[in-house]
């Protein structure tokens, strides 16, 4: 990773500001050109940590639970995880049993992981069902599907307005011969599933203290709009492909 | 139903599962009732309702005492799951449903549950905590005693332990059970303040319970926030100012809280307009919020401008008025955010004219009157509090803005609510309402308001009769002779005259303020005190000698200055009240009120005088002379140097007919 970066955002922030004050002085109305051999000189003189760049990785594969790779790296780079690596298990398994359609048991195992959880978030415990109730339609378990909606989902609907419309929107799945070009179809999309999957993930991060999600990717987006804020300004060295972070030479 | 009957069958089938001679068995029922009951408060209930509650209690209980007294000897492992599941059982029935807290409390689960948190095994220690946390966290929950030592020394332990769910559950402890400054006081002094400062550099979760402690602390005590303020020259302070700035929008809300607490309790701390205008800008935002946090985010908007001038001008600049209302325009707000919103606009419309002509612009009111209808009695509360704050505005209500069909009509209606505080609240606002400089009132009488405020008089609740003679007594302040033959009659003089006697002395008041305005004005509005053998004249009579408060003094005056406007016959009887006819020594006591301290009962007093001295009326001679022989005429002319100008000007006027009368009778 040779791109411009810093361990924390706060610190890019800053550089940022750092450039934009130099180039506010060094404007004269027009667009002043930085060429490579400069701009890689004062690349070179933002010094980052090779720990903090490490915790970055170690950050991501923690918070999207890559747990062997956290584990290589952890023994690689000497690197320690912000959080018990035998968490990590548990909340993957949790999310591979709602990906896989078995909600269920994902919900016994948020449950055993902390109760506390579902138990005082509504919302992802009505996706959670809704889900469950979304698995029984797709097999085709009608008179299951209509006891379970009316059992656990219908007075969680009493107690939410917003709850209720999406109930009324999942049962009208059952109101279609073909469900795949209905209205409503793309609740039995695998997109559904990831859906409530990354909330449950989320959840039990929170309920771990950790951020729910890994700061890599608001760093990126933080790189790309530093470049456009920049590109109004200056005529430099950009980086167009983020996944090769190499520099293009600027055409003027 | 077919489906009721498998679940009762499964039901009573749990029962006997957790009953079981056999470990694994019961085990398997408690997870099963866990994760029936995890976030459904329909199955809590009917399970609360089943009697499955003192089943789980006992499992726990066996459980927990049998590794007690093992004093941490390894227990076998089924044994550690036992308590983990009975635990995490207990605190679901707890969390977020009092009847559930209520039934775990009352089969004695709490001494179990801090057994557990002693336990070898972390597992079953953060299940104890946590099941523990969420009985706390119930408003059911027992008070811990501070004052006691063991229970301070306990706190301390818990607050001072590695394991983050304990230390969440001292500071839940701390958020339930401190409500007294002597209980404040006594955990400052046992180093709780101290500890949960240094917690807040602890995990997310630990920071969040410190901020809330700290603001449960600091809460109108002195004390605690100069310690929190002086703490490390202001290290502390400045880290919770910091904590405004975090990511996670629960832990902006609650340092947000915590200075607001800094600020409400000692005014000479976080004065400058750059931490005000930042804490304003900070609420308004986290109204955006769309769980707990935006739902409690308006009543701390309230507690931070509430009585403020000076935030509520900052408010109205960074246009929370406009903010506000944006919310309130959204469909299906819940219930707590809408009387949040509706109370924190009453507070910005409480005293400056700015903000509520702003509110008027936007056509707020017609919100507001839809909210009169809303299911939940604490949001037509709070519509009613929102109006009354709003119909401040004499401009408007002159213009006679709110005595409308949209909101008239179902205001009256609220006078008759099934909950006393809508009524109050309804109360209040009509009161407002009806002082119409301009219109007339007919649209309030054909709505029966009248009839309901009488009623509401004779109400049994001492609060809502207050509020009922209030609202009669602005209804009467300038209206003409119909409206207030009409009110009176309905109201009948006998009833006046006991409310003038009633019990409480704040509805003596009012209902001699209100007879005030009654007798105010023409002629035959003066007759109405002489119904019934003079009957509410006789009673105003009797509340000035025996009775010692001035509020009701000065009113009762009113009445009798009022009276004493009219024609001779009013005069005379007025002379009957001060100056008793049985020469048995006894002093008027019109005297005491003229040598009063409070300046307010001067001027009434010495009013009444100038009514009955008037020079132009045929028997005033005759009056100045037992006037004078009570001592009276020689009390006012000492006054002539009173130290309130008011008085001063009344008594001199007073003296000038004094002088007409002397020069006529000689």
């Amino acid at each position: 990773m040779s791109f411009f970066l810093s361990s924390t955002i706060d610190q890019a922030y800053h550089q940022l500001a750092q450039i934009e004050a130099e180039l506010k002085a060094a404007m004269a109305g027009s667009k002043k050109i930085i060429t490579r051999e400069e701009w890689e000189k004062k690349l070179n003189d933002v010094k980052i940590k090779k720990e903090d760049m490490n915790k970055l990785v170690m950050n991501f594969l923690v918070t999207e639970g890559y747990v062997d790779a956290a584990e290589k790296f952890r023994k690689e780079s000497g690197t320690e995880p912000d959080i018990d690596l035998a968490t990590i298990t548990d909340r993957m398994a949790v999310k591979k049993a709602v990906q896989c359609g078995n909600v269920e048991d994902a919900i016994e195992k948020v449950n055993d992981l902390n109760p506390e959880i579902l138990d005082t978030n509504p919302q992802l415990f009505f996706h959670l069902q809704q889900q469950r109730l979304i698995e029984l339609i797709r097999n085709g378990k009608v008179e299951e599907a209509l006891e379970f909606a009316q059992e656990e989902l219908a007075p969680r609907g009493e107690e939410n307005q917003s709850f209720l419309e999406e109930l009324e929107r999942t049962v009208a799945l059952l109101a279609f011969e073909d469900v795949s070009n209905c209205p409503v179809g793309e609740l039995l999309d695998i997109s559904q599933r990831l859906k409530t999957a990354s909330e449950v993930n989320a959840a039990i991060l929170t309920s771990q203290s950790h951020e729910k999600d890994p700061k890599l990717p608001s760093l990126l987006k933080m790189l790309i709009w530093a470049q456009n804020q920049l590109d109004e300004k200056a005529h430099y060295p950009r980086i167009n492909d983020l996944s090769t972070a190499r520099l293009e030479d600027p055409n003027v | 139903m077919p489906t009721s009957t498998t679940a009762a069958g499964s039901n009573s089938d749990l029962v006997t599962r957790l009953n079981s001679p056999d470990a694994e068995v019961q085990l398997k029922a408690l997870r099963e009732l866990k994760n029936r009951i995890i976030g459904n408060r329909t199955k809590k209930l009917s399970f609360v309702k089943l009697g499955l509650v003192p089943a789980v209690a006992a499992i726990l209980a066996s459980k927990a005492q049998a590794q007690a007294q093992a004093q941490a000897q390894p227990q076998p492992d089924h044994d550690s799951n036992l308590l983990v599941q009975s635990a995490a059982v207990l605190g679901s029935f707890a969390c977020g449903f009092d009847a559930g807290a209520r039934a775990v409390l009352d089969a004695g689960a709490c001494p179990n549950l801090f057994l557990l948190l002693s336990h070898p095994d972390d597992k079953v220690v953060d299940a104890g905590a946590r099941s523990l946390r969420m009985i706390y966290q119930s408003n059911m929950a027992p008070k811990c005693d501070f004052l006691q030592d063991k229970n301070m020394e306990f706190l301390l332990s818990l607050l001072n332990s590695d394991n983050e769910n304990v230390t969440g559950l001292g500071a839940s402890i701390v958020i339930h059970s401190c409500e007294t400054t002597a209980e404040k006081k006594a955990l400052c002094h046992a180093g709780v303040l101290k500890k949960l400062i240094s917690l807040l550099e602890g995990s997310p979760s630990q920071r969040d319970n410190s901020l809330e402690s700290l603001a449960t602390i600091m809460k109108s005590n002195v004390e605690a926030v100069s310690e929190f303020v002086g703490c490390e020259s202001g290290r502390a302070l400045s880290s919770v100012i910091e904590l405004t700035k975090d990511r996670y929008p629960r832990t902006r809300f609650l340092a947000s809280m915590c200075l607001i607490a800094v600020r409400n309790t000692s005014s000479c701390y976080l004065q400058d307009i750059g931490i005000k205008t930042k804490l304003v800008h900070l609420l308004l935002e986290l109204h955006e919020d769309p769980g707990q946090v935006g739902d409690e985010a308006p009543f701390a908007f309230s507690s931070l401008i509430s009585h403020k001038v000076d935030l509520q001008k900052l408010a109205l600049e960074a246009n929370a008025i406009d903010k506000l209302y944006n919310h309130l325009q959204k469909n299906r707000l819940n219930p707590k955010r809408f009387q949040g919103i509706l109370l924190a606009l009453a507070d910005l419309c409480s005293k400056l004219e700015s903000c509520r002509s702003r509110f008027l612009s936007l056509q707020a009111l017609n919100l507001v009157s839809e909210a009169l209808t809303h299911d939940s009695s604490d949001v037509r509360t709070a519509a009613c509090i929102c109006l009354r704050c709003v119909s401040r505005s004499i401009k408007n209500l002159c213009a006679g803005n709110f005595m409308n069909e949209m909101i008239v009509p179902p205001l009256v209606r609220l006078l008759d609510d099934p909950s006393t505080s809508v009524q109050v609240a309804a109360l209040c606002a009509v009161g407002n309402i009806i002082v119409d400089f301009t219109t007339d009132r007919s649209l309030f009488l054909q709505c029966g308001g009248v009839k309901q405020l009488v009623q509401l008089s004779k109400s049994m609740d001492s609060t809502l009769r207050l509020n009922a003679l209030w609202a009669l007594r602005n209804l009467m302040c300038l209206a003409d002779y119909m409206c207030k033959l009409g009110t009176f009659m309905e109201l009948t003089a006998s009833s006046l005259a006991s409310l003038i006697c009633d019990p409480e002395p704040f509805v003596q008041e009012q209902a001699l303020a209100l007879i005030r305005n009654l007798v105010d004005g023409c002629m035959e509005s003066v007759e109405l005190v002489f119904a019934e053998d003079d009957i509410i004249l006789d009673a105003v009579g009797r509340q000035l000698q025996c009775v010692s408060r001035d509020e009701i003094w000065i009113q009762g005056l009113y009445v009798l200055s009022n009276v004493a406007s009219g024609n001779e016959f009013h005069k005379e009887a007025v002379m009957h009240q001060l100056v008793p006819q049985a020469d048995n020594g006894a002093q008027s006591f019109i005297l005491k009120f003229l040598q009063s301290n409070e300046s307010q009962l001067r001027i009434a007093a010495v009013w009444t005088i100038i009514n009955l001295t008037f020079p132009s009326s045929p028997s005033a001679c005759s009056r100045f002379v037992k006037l004078h022989n009570a001592g009276i005429v020689s009390q006012v002319k000492s006054m002539v140097n009173d130290p309130c100008p008011d008085v001063k000007l009344r008594v001199r006027t007073a003296l000038g007919q004094f002088t007409t009368l002397n020069d006529g009778a000689t």
